[in-house]
């Protein structure tokens, strides 16, 4: 796993972290492998806008 | 034997086997729905809090112990409990320690308590499920 994660950058991360709740949120919430993978897919490309959103309005304060 | 006492032991039997379920997802995610029958959801719950968990601890977040002082810490012992064999086993999976000094430990770290939260919703599902409850 060392060699997988060791060096994970903070993007890497949030894609791993997005993927893993997504897929689990799914199979909690959704019945069907199609409305499953059709809520994972919604769901990661949501975790992934709204995270790169929130880091585009914090990028001013941190000059 | 009487209807309603018929009722009242199924339901007993049901939130035992709830009980149960949860327990034993919580120790080992997946574990509850293994014994509930619900092959696929066991295996992709064993795999997604495990590797939120493997990771975490690969990427040397750090783990909080039952001996907390602040508020902070007690919230993050209570998440990371969460991945039952994970946390108890999370000093022989990570070898080289915490190290949340570095950006990728500190990632680690929510990584791990992440995947106790998950199992924690996994736990209630189970738990639900056992009841006779099957969730929507």
């Amino acid at each position: 796993m060392n060699f997988l994660f060791g060096n994970l950058t903070h993007f890497g991360a949030l894609v791993f972290f997005a993927l893993v709740i997504s897929v689990t949120f799914a199979f909690l919430s959704k019945r069907g492998m199609a409305e499953r993978a059709q809520y994972t897919l919604w769901a990661f490309l949501a975790f992934l806008l709204v995270a790169i959103g929130i880091g585009w309005l914090m990028y001013p304060f941190s000059q | 034997m009487d209807e309603t006492v018929i009722k009242e032991e199924s339901a007993k039997g049901n939130q035992m086997m709830g009980i149960v379920a949860a327990v034993a997802g919580w120790i080992v995610p997946g574990l509850g729905h293994l014994l509930l029958r619900r092959w696929s959801k066991a295996a992709i719950y064993f795999l997604c809090v495990g590797s939120l968990a493997l990771a975490g601890l690969a990427m040397r977040g750090g783990v909080f112990g039952a001996s907390a002082d602040d508020l902070f810490d007690r919230l993050g012992f209570f998440a990371d409990l969460g991945a039952g064999i994970f946390y108890f086993l999370a000093h022989q999976l990570q070898a080289a320690g915490p190290d949340i000094a570095h950006a990728t430990g500190d990632y680690g770290t929510r990584l791990f308590a992440a995947a106790g939260m998950l199992n924690f919703l996994t736990v209630l599902e189970a738990y639900d499920i056992g009841r006779g409850r099957e969730p929507r």
